[in-house]
C-alpha cells in the first residue's frame, strides 16, 4: 500500500452505503392448453437446470387407517416404468451427473430432476416417463417397504424424531397429521400394489398440479417443450383437500417419552397452528422471528445466551394446507428441562401481554428484508419459492410486494396475532429423557405422562 | 454427455497487507450481496492431549463481543441489516463467514476487524462459563445424544495414534472443554489470531478497488503476531488393522470403515474422491446397487474423502437391514474395496463420478457464502485462490489407473480401523 489510510472510528457500526435495490426475479406463470400449471425462471449463473412436478398427492390424502401411502407412493414412482427398470431410471439422471428423485411432504407429492442445462431434453422425457408410465413392480413395492420397516425401526432411537412423533400425535389425534408421513409399521405392512395404483390414479393425473422449471434456458423454448411432454390428457378437477379439526386440549399437559441414559433432553412445546392460507400468516412470519425464528430472537436469547441450557431454541409455524404446528424445538441439558419449558412457557406470555419494543420490532422487519436476496441465491431456493405460490394459490405479485408486506407490520399487529394464534395456557409440551430424571421436573405444570419410545403408555 | 473441463468464470485479486493478512477480492454482481470471509489458519490439529475441544471453545467466544461490540451484539448487529452469519471449526482450520447486503460491507469489516485486533477487553468469565455450558449442550446434541453419534470419534481415535493431532474430536471431549480457562483463551488468542495467520475474502457485489482500501483501513492498524508453531505429525501410516465394537443406543448395526488416505491437494486425494464417487455416488453406483437394491443387506451406504490438510481419512459407512449380521455387512464392504484395488472402474461408473463431481462443483458456487469460503480455502492452505476455478480439472485429470493405485496402496487392511456400532443390550 502506497499511502496510509485513513484511521477509522471504531466507536460505533459504520454507515451503510447507498441501498442497492432488489427486485424478485421475473417468472413466466402460465398453463398449458390442458390446464397444467407452468412456472419458469430463467437462472443462468451457471450452467444447471432443475425441473419438478407437483401435485396435490401429500400426505394429508392418506386414508384412515393408512399412513403412509401418499409417500410410499412417490417412493415408488421411480421404481420402474413401462420402459426403464428402477436402476434404469436411477442411472438415466446419475450418468449425466444429475439427479432424480420423488418423494411427499403433507400437502404435495413431487417428481423432480436437477441436471446441467445441456441435458434439458433428457430430463423433460424421465420427468414424463416417470409421471405417466410407472408401473409399480411388487418387488420394488416390497423391497421399499422393508427399508421403510427398517427407518421405522430406526426412529424409536432417534431422539428427535422420538419427539417430533409424540408431538404431533399429542397434537392431532384423530386426524391424519396424527401420523409421521413415513406412516406406521402396522399401516405400512398393509399398503399392496392395489392401493397404490388407486392413490396414483386418483393424485397424479395432473389436476392441480403444476410444473416448476428454474435455470439456466430460454422461458419460451421450455413452454413449448413442456407442452409436448406434459401437453397430453385434460385433467378433471383436484381432489379436495382433507379438512382437518385437531381435538381440543384443556391446558398444558406433558408427555415423556422415556430414554433412561440420555445425554441430553429433546424438548418440544406448542398446539395446532394455521393454515398457510390464512390472513394472519404473512404477520406470523414477522412475529415468529422476533419470537423464535432468528439467532437474535427472544427464545434463543434466553435459553441459549443467558441460561446456557442449549445450543440452540427456535419455534415456527409449519407451513401447510391445513393447521400446521406451532413448535418450540430445543435439545437441552437433561437437569435444566424443567427450568428451560419455563423459560419458553414465560416469553410465549410475556409476547402476549403487552407490545413488542419499537427497535426490536424495527430490527426483526429489517431483517427479514434484508434477508430475501440471500434466500433467493440458488435454483433451489427460486424453485421453492414458486412452488409456494403454485401450490397455495398466490397472487403472481406475492413476492414482488413481500418486502412492504414486511414493512407494514405493527406493533398492534404483532400483539393481535400473538394473542390470536398462541395459546400458551394450552400447550403440549414433549420431553425425550431420562423420566427418572424429568418427572419431578414438570411438577405444577400439567398433567405427566410417560411414554416408552415404542410408544405404550408407562406407569407412573 | 463427455466430461470436458468446464469454463469456469471466476476472476479474482489477491493482496498481501503490510501485517501478513491475506485478502481475496471477488466480485460477482448479480444479487445486492456481499460475503465477508475470514479463516485462521488453527484448529483442533492445533490443540494438545488433555487441552481438546479449545480452538472450537474458542470460536463460540469470538461472537461475545469485542472492545467496541457489546456481548450480545455481533449478532444482533449483523442480523439486523438482515446478515447471514456464523462460524465453524475444523481440523486445521476456523471460520467465521457473514453474507450482508451489499451496502453493509462497512459494517462486516469493523464487526471482523474488532475481533481481530480489540478481542481481549471484552473477554470475560461470565462469558467464558455461558458459552461452556453451550458447547457442552453441542456436544450432547450432535454426538452424545445422536444414534451413532460416537462413531467417527472412535474410528478417529483409532486411525490415528493418541499424539497425532486428528486422534482427538474437533469439539473435544467434555471433560477438556469443562475445564477451559480464561488464561488459555487470552494465550490462544494471542497465538493464532494474528493478522498473519489469517485470511479475508469478499465476494459479491462491491467495488474491489474501494473494497481493498477499506480493507486496509480496518485491518491494517492491527500488529502482526509471532510465526505460529508449526504441528508434528507422526508417520502417514498405520501399519496395522485396527478394530473396535461400539454398543450404542440404536437399533441398527452399523459399521464404519476408515482407510488412512493422502492429504488434500495432492493428485492422489482426487482419486480417492473420486473413487468414492465411483463406489457409492447415487443408486446406481456399484455399491448402493449390491448392498441395497440386489441382497438388501443394507439400509444405505456411503463413501467420503475428508480433505484434511496433513493427509485425510477415506470413509465408509453403512448400515445393516434388521436381522443382517454386521459381518456379512463388513465382509461385502470390504469385498468391493479389494475389487477396486485389482480391476479398473467400469468406463460408465467413471463418467458417471466424473460428471457428479463436476455438478457438485457447479452447485457449490451457487452460494455467495460457498464461494467466498473455497477462495479462503485456497488461500489458507496453498496460498493459491486460482485453486477454486482449477479443482474441476484436477478431477478429471484422474485416471482409471490411479483409482486402482489409490485402493491398492491406501485402502488395504494394514491401513484401516472398522468400528461396529451394534444395538445395546439394555436398548
Amino acid at each position: 500500500m502506497a499511502s496510509r489510510p485513513p484511521r477509522v472510528d471504531r466507536s460505533s457500526p459504520p454507515s451503510p452505503g447507498p441501498i442497492r435495490p432488489f427486485q424478485f426475479p421475473s417468472f413466466l406463470r402460465t398453463r398449458l392448453a390442458n390446464g397444467l400449471a407452468v412456472l419458469a425462471a430463467r437462472h443462468s449463473d451457471l450452467p444447471l437446470i432443475s425441473l419438478e412436478l407437483v401435485t396435490p398427492a401429500g400426505g394429508q390424502y392418506d386414508p384412515e387407517g393408512k399412513s403412509g401411502l401418499a409417500a410410499l407412493t412417490a417412493g415408488v414412482l421411480d421404481e420402474g416404468t413401462s420402459g426403464r427398470s428402477a436402476m434404469e431410471i436411477a442411472s438415466a439422471a446419475e450418468r449425466l451427473g444429475g439427479y432424480f428423485t420423488t418423494g411427499a411432504d403433507w400437502d404435495v407429492g413431487y417428481l423432480s430432476t436437477g441436471l446441467l442445462a445441456q441435458n434439458r431434453a433428457a430430463g423433460f422425457e424421465l420427468l414424463a416417463d416417470v409421471a405417466f408410465h410407472p408401473t409399480f413392480p411388487v418387488e420394488e413395492l416390497e423391497r421399499l417397504q422393508r427399508q421403510r420397516l427398517a427407518e421405522i425401526l430406526r426412529r424409536t432411537h432417534d431422539p428427535s424424531a422420538l419427539a417430533d412423533d409424540r408431538f404431533h400425535r399429542v397434537l392431532y389425534e384423530g386426524t391424519v397429521y396424527a401420523h409421521p408421513l413415513i406412516g406406521e409399521e402396522d399401516s405400512l405392512t398393509t399398503l399392496d400394489r392395489e392401493a397404490l395404483v388407486d392413490f396414483y390414479q386418483r393424485h397424479y393425473g395432473l389436476a392441480g398440479a403444476a410444473l416448476i422449471a428454474v435455470g439456466d434456458f430460454d422461458p419460451e423454448e421450455l413452454l413449448r417443450e413442456a407442452e409436448s411432454a406434459f401437453g397430453s390428457g385434460g385433467p378433471p378437477a383436484p381432489p379436495p383437500p382433507p379438512e382437518i379439526r385437531p381435538p381440543s386440549r384443556p391446558g398444558i399437559s406433558v408427555h415423556i417419552v422415556d430414554r433412561a441414559g440420555a445425554a441430553q433432553t429433546e424438548l418440544r412445546i406448542g398446539h395446532p397452528g394455521v393454515s398457510r392460507s390464512h390472513p394472519d400468516y404473512p404477520s406470523l412470519v414477522v412475529f415468529n422471528a422476533l419470537l423464535g425464528g432468528k439467532f437474535t430472537s427472544r427464545i434463543n436469547l434466553n435459553l441459549r445466551e443467558r441460561h446456557g441450557y442449549t445450543y440452540g431454541a427456535s419455534s415456527r409455524f409449519s407451513a401447510r394446507m391445513g393447521p400446521g404446528p406451532f413448535t418450540v424445538n430445543a435439545a437441552v441439558a437433561t437437569e435444566s428441562t424443567g427450568a428451560a419449558a419455563r423459560e419458553v412457557l414465560f416469553e410465549l406470555r410475556r409476547i402476549r401481554e403487552a407490545l413488542v419494543e419499537p427497535a426490536e420490532l424495527a430490527e426483526t422487519q429489517s431483517y427479514l428484508v434484508g434477508v430475501f436476496p440471500y434466500t433467493l441465491q440458488t435454483i433451489g431456493d427460486l424453485a421453492k419459492r414458486l412452488e409456494t405460490m403454485a401450490v397455495f394459490g398466490l397472487p403472481d405479485d406475492y413476492y414482488t410486494r413481500h418486502l412492504e408486506r414486511i414493512a407494514g407490520v405493527t406493533r398492534e399487529k404483532v400483539l393481535e396475532v400473538a394473542r390470536r394464534h398462541l395459546d400458551p395456557e394450552r400447550v403440549a409440551v414433549v420431553a425425550v429423557g431420562p423420566a427418572e430424571d424429568l418427572e419431578p421436573q414438570f411438577e405444577g405444570l400439567g398433567p405427566v405422562t410417560v411414554w416408552s419410545p415404542q410408544g405404550e403408555p408407562q406407569l407412573v | 454427455m463427455s466430461s470436458a473441463i468446464p469454463d469456469l468464470d471466476l476472476p479474482f485479486q489477491y493482496h498481501k497487507l503490510a501485517n501478513g493478512l491475506r485478502v481475496v477480492l471477488h466480485r460477482q454482481p448479480e444479487l445486492p450481496l456481499v460475503a465477508v470471509n475470514l479463516w485462521y489458519h488453527v484448529g483442533s490439529k492445533d490443540e494438545r492431549p488433555g487441552r481438546t475441544g479449545f480452538a472450537h471453545l474458542f470460536e463460540h467466544m469470538l461472537f461475545q463481543g469485542s472492545e467496541h461490540v457489546g456481548t450480545h451484539d455481533h449478532f444482533r448487529l449483523l442480523q439486523q441489516v438482515g446478515g447471514v452469519a456464523n462460524g465453524s471449526t475444523w481440523y486445521d482450520r476456523t471460520n467465521y463467514y457473514a453474507t450482508l447486503p451489499a451496502h453493509q460491507l462497512e459494517l462486516g469489516l469493523w464487526l471482523e476487524s474488532d475481533r481481530m485486533g480489540f478481542f481481549l477487553p471484552a473477554l470475560t468469565q461470565e462469558n467464558l462459563d455461558t458459552q461452556r455450558e453451550v458447547v457442552m449442550n453441542e456436544r450432547r446434541q450432535r454426538i452424545e445424544n445422536q444414534p451413532y453419534g460416537l462413531a467417527g470419534e472412535r474410528l478417529h481415535e483409532l486411525l490415528y495414534p493418541p499424539d497425532h493431532p486428528y486422534h482427538w474430536p474437533v469439539i473435544g471431549y467434555m471433560e477438556d472443554i469443562a475445564a477451559a480457562t480464561l488464561e488459555e483463551v487470552r494465550t490462544f488468542f494471542s497465538t493464532y489470531y494474528t493478522p498473519n495467520n489469517a485470511v479475508l475474502t469478499l465476494a459479491g457485489d462491491f467495488d474491489p478497488e474501494t473494497a481493498l482500501e477499506r480493507v486496509e483501513a480496518w485491518f491494517g492498524e492491527i500488529p502482526p503476531g509471532p510465526p505460529v508453531p508449526p504441528v508434528t505429525v507422526p508417520p502417514a501410516r498405520l501399519g496395522g488393522e485396527r478394530r473396535a465394537v461400539l454398543p450404542d443406543a440404536v437399533s441398527l448395526p452399523r459399521i464404519y470403515v476408515g482407510f488412512r488416505a493422502p492429504a488434500y491437494g495432492e493428485r492422489s486425494w482426487y482419486a480417492a474422491d473420486v473413487l468414492a464417487s465411483v463406489l457409492t455416488g447415487g443408486k446406481s453406483s456399484p455399491l448402493y446397487r449390491d448392498l441395497v437394491y440386489d441382497r438388501q443387506i443394507a439400509q444405505d451406504v456411503g463413501a467420503s474423502v475428508s480433505p484434511y490438510e496433513k493427509g485425510g481419512t477415506f470413509m465408509m459407512v453403512a448400515t445393516a437391514r434388521p436381522g443382517v449380521a454386521i459381518e456379512t455387512l463388513e465382509e461385502a464392504l470390504l469385498g468391493h474395496v479389494a475389487a477396486a484395488a485389482t480391476a479398473l472402474p467400469d468406463p460408465v461408473e467413471l463418467e458417471r463420478a466424473r460428471n457428479r463431481l463436476l455438478t457438485e462443483i457447479y452447485s457449490g458456487l451457487q452460494k455467495l457464502d460457498g464461494v467466498a469460503d473455497l477462495f479462503s480455502q485456497f488461500a489458507t492452505y496453498f496460498d493459491d485462490p486460482g485453486g477454486v476455478a482449477a479443482e474441476a480439472g484436477r478431477y478429471l485429470e484422474i485416471t482409471p489407473e490411479e483409482l486402482v493405485e489409490l485402493a491398492a496402496t491406501h485402502c488395504i487392511e494394514s491401513e484401516r480401523a472398522v468400528v461396529q456400532v451394534v444395538p445395546r443390550e439394555a436398548d
